[in-house]
């Protein structure tokens, strides 16, 4: 499972596709202040990211991947 | 490579050398309308076909040419001695590109440029009569150099670090560029995913994105709907970047990004004296003593300081080489590969020249980038050329070569395989009959040789004439669609064992009845979808089409998950018909009236709207199986579904058969038809009437001695235990038992069938030579009967 909900966290590992835009919408809609965590993550699909952005999630953990972190960290915000 | 993508090369070659012979012969008569459609026709073709495949760069090129012919066609442009060089221009260019897919290469990323500047030169023998918007259209518009002053902002948000490296890479020439990538928005359903093409640029150092507009609240938020904006700095040529986003041309704006303007930091000496006295210092570190623990924080720290001397003296290109010698550094634990490396790049103090007084903008990152517009971009009038003309194209490689010429090499083999066989007996008659023993062997080694030869010989002709199942399947998937489509029916096609192979005749001939089998499937198989759910299967029927080899044989199954037929129904029109009488009626299994169908005569016009489609009756798809030695079997579960099952011989050409003895004569019968060989006891015979029969198995087997069929005198001889030997075969689906002399052993043999008055002969099927020369008849046990 590439999207795992943890209480106020996302958790996105391994390759987050476009089917999981929906659900991930549709989890944040009850958590409005939710965070991301990237750590395990190496691919995101862009519709997740505009759903992350659309609802103000903030990233605690940026994936290991420098390139991926690098445009994670050009539009999300960082938690601190 | 697949074997669509190998006809569509084909079919290419064809097409573009069929193009550049009309284009010819317009030369001569360019009014000529007939000639004009053709030509529109062959470019029309050619380009339908490579949109099947990822060729944009053809596809662009073709349909250029297309609108062009089309407009040519419809008289708005008049045809012309330019029209026809670019015209051809452009197919020599489709045909390199074939030379590259065919030799399975990477099309060359200039290639994208060549196919724009030609469509674009197409185009204008369009646009300089129609309207000029179709310019507009053009593929890689002027726009995307956009020539207003570039947000310089957009730099700031790559981070410093990045910006150093991506700097340090564009020291070997490659320019820096700034991708502005805004997809549209229904990307996400078209399967697209921008941020991937985006990380794929070439020359990737930085990207970043960024949102469109604001964010609406979530409850209306649409996430498939892309409202973001990526923005890559690669170092790369524009060329690269435009092949990668070859398929989004018009959302990609590429800016190059100048290098900065070199500073003058001050008197070229002061400068020089400078970089000295930093060399200086570098040379004393990297002379101390290695034995530290920070040795390679220490030669790390040379690496940078000389890096920074290399740039600022302007032969950064020396940086790489400097970076390899500094790993070798870290590996061996040394200074001293530095030190000597050094030395040799910066040679001691006394020689001055070293440094030269060029200028440099020592800390590479003085913060004035420009972001200019790239103006390279310009349209030349004149023709794109391509260093190939026609006439020097490949020869093809693919030979197409007349079945006759084939076929004549096939019996050719045939009788080479005769021949050879002829020297086993030479053999045996050099022993038995000269007594040379020594000879025998070597005979039968050098027999050994040449049989080896003659079978891979056989198999390779062959070889020649086997086609995939492929190329009946092919026209299924279209004819369900089409068929089903027209009843209102869903239905699923699974094609299986596509690349089975048999020979070309087998294939040829399967065409038909399969097409007949399917279409019944499709017609009264396979139920409206709303009766399927009511009946508790999913409303999508499944048509499964199944090829495979087993051992010589190709077994093509067709099984549908329909209603089935109805035994019940046939027994009725059967007896109805006359095929069936009363007894039988009563009798039959359901097994064996649902094998009524391809009784002849079963499909008639009052069963066409029941059973069959066509007026084709069933019995005609029997007869042309069994043209080809194939047999076909029916099997059907009412509610459930029917399963066809064919199976054909892998090859015409050799034939298996028994050969048996009657009246001091050999015959020969087809191993296929065969069901067994038995011995019955002259006692166990019983004449019913004036006809002989046994039981065997349980089972009552109608008896006949092959002397009387043939008309010949003698009775049945029987072996010591007064047993006579019975051929039993299957005649359709009755089987018989044929009283012979003897059963001798099984041959291959290549049938000829019977030529002149002989082939009138019905009980015969042909003739075959056999290794010592005798010639063997083949009986037709069929029409014997």
């Amino acid at each position: 499972m590439a999207l795992n909900f943890k209480d106020k966290k996302v958790i996105l590992s391994d390759v987050v596709g476009v089917e999981d835009a929906e659900a991930l919408l549709e989890w944040l809609q009850k958590r409005p202040y939710a965070r991301a965590v990237f750590s395990q993550c190496t691919y995101v699909h862009p519709s997740t990211i505009q759903v992350l952005l659309a609802a103000g999630v903030a990233v605690s953990a940026w994936p290991e991947d420098a390139e991926l972190s690098c445009w994670l960290q050009s539009i999300l915000p960082s938690c601190t | 490579m697949n074997p669509l993508l190998e006809q569509f090369l084909l079919e290419a070659r064809e097409a573009l050398e069929g193009i550049g012979e009309k284009l010819m012969s317009l030369e001569d008569a360019p009014e000529d309308q007939e000639l004009m459609t053709q030509l529109f026709r062959l470019v029309h073709t050619l380009k339908g076909n490579s949109g099947l495949f990822e060729f944009p760069e053809m596809t662009r090129v073709l349909h250029a040419s297309e609108d062009l012919m089309d407009a040519v066609r419809n008289g708005e442009v008049s045809y012309s001695q330019t029209l026809a060089d670019r015209l051809l221009d452009a197919m020599d260019f489709v045909g390199l590109l074939c030379d590259d897919i065919e030799a399975e290469r990477a099309t060359a990323p200039s290639m994208a440029v060549d196919a724009a500047e030609l469509a674009r030169s197409l185009r204008k023998l369009v646009s300089s009569v129609v309207a000029t918007e179709e310019l507009s259209a053009d593929p890689f518009p002027q726009t995307d150099i956009s020539t207003a002053t570039v947000d310089p902002t957009w730099l700031t948000r790559v981070p410093e670090a990045i910006l150093q490296s991506a700097l340090d890479a564009t020291q070997n020439g490659t320019p820096l560029v700034w991708v502005h990538y805004t997809p549209s928005e229904e990307c996400f359903f078209q399967g697209e995913d921008p941020l991937h093409q985006a990380r794929q640029t070439p020359g990737f150092v930085w990207g970043g994105m960024a949102a469109r507009a604001a964010w609406p609240v979530l409850a209306e938020m649409d996430a498939y709907r892309c409202m973001l904006n990526f923005d890559v700095l690669a170092a790369a040529n524009i060329e690269d970047i435009r092949v990668h986003f070859r398929y989004v041309p018009e959302q990609v704006q590429i800016f190059a990004v100048s290098l900065p303007t070199p500073v003058l930091l001050g008197p070229p000496d002061l400068h020089d004296e400078t970089l000295q006295n930093l060399l200086d210092v570098q040379r004393e570190v990297l002379s101390l003593p290695d034995d530290v623990e920070w040795l390679a924080g220490r030669i790390k720290g040379a690496v940078a300081s000389l890096s920074g001397c290399l740039r600022a003296s302007g032969r950064a290109k020396d940086i790489e080489m400097l970076h390899t010698v500094a790993q070798e550094a870290l590996q061996v634990a040394s200074a001293a590969p530095l030190a000597a490396w050094m030395e040799s790049a910066f040679p001691a103090r006394s020689n001055n020249s070293v440094a030269p007084a060029e200028p440099a903008a020592a800390p590479v990152l003085a913060p004035k980038f420009e972001v200019a517009s790239d103006s390279t971009e310009v349209i030349t009038e004149s023709d794109v050329k391509f260093g190939r003309r026609a006439e020097d194209a490949n020869i093809p490689k693919i030979l197409k070569v007349e079945q006759v010429k084939i076929d004549r090499l096939m019996n050719l083999i045939g009788e080479m395989v005769v021949a050879k066989n002829a020297i086993p007996y030479l053999a045996n008659r050099a022993e038995m009959v000269f007594g040379v023993r020594e000879l025998s062997r070597e005979i039968k080694s050098q027999y050994a040789v040449i049989n080896r030869i003659s079978e891979e010989m056989q198999d390779a002709i062959m070889q020649v004439r086997m086609m995939p199942i492929s190329f009946v399947f092919q026209r299924f998937p279209r004819l369900v669609r089409d068929t089903s489509r027209r009843f209102g029916k869903e239905v699923n096609l699974v094609l299986e064992g596509q690349e089975t192979a048999a020979d070309k005749n087998i294939i040829e001939s399967l065409g038909d009845p399969l097409v007949h089998i399917v279409r019944n499937s499709l017609d009264h198989g396979l139920e409206m979808p709303n009766v399927r759910l009511a009946q508790g299967k999913s409303a999508l029927g499944t048509l499964k089409i199944i090829a495979k080899q087993e051992s010589d044989r190709v077994l093509i199954e067709i099984s549908d998950d329909g209603k089935g037929i109805d035994p019940e129904i046939i027994k009725q029109k059967a007896y109805q018909k006359g095929l069936i009488d009363e007894q039988t009626l009563e009798r039959i299994s359901d097994q064996e009236a649902v094998n009524l169908v391809f009784a002849p005569g079963f499909s008639t016009a009052e069963v066409v709207s029941d059973l069959s489609g066509r007026g084709v009756g069933m019995d005609v798809v029997r007869t042309a199986i069994e043209r080809v030695n194939g047999s076909i079997a029916l099997e059907s579960i009412k509610g459930k579904g029917t399963v066809i099952r064919l199976s054909l011989p892998l090859s015409m050409a050799v034939t298996t058969v028994m050969t048996i003895e009657s009246d001091g004569q050999m015959f020969g019968i087809p191993m296929d038809m065969v069901v067994e060989t038995v011995r019955v006891p002259r006692v166990s015979v019983r004449t019913i009437k004036q006809s002989m029969a046994t039981v065997l198995r349980g089972r009552i087997t109608p008896l006949k001695t092959l002397n009387s069929i043939l008309g010949l005198a003698a009775p049945p001889l029987a072996n010591d235990n007064d047993e006579l030997a019975t051929l039993v075969v299957r005649v359709g689906d009755d089987t018989v038992g044929i009283l012979v002399d003897d059963f001798h052993e099984t041959a291959d043999i290549i049938l000829k069938p019977l030529g002149g008055v002989l082939s009138g002969l019905r009980a015969y099927s042909g003739s075959a030579l056999m290794g010592d020369g005798s010639v063997l008849m083949v009986l037709n046990a069929k029409e014997m009967l």
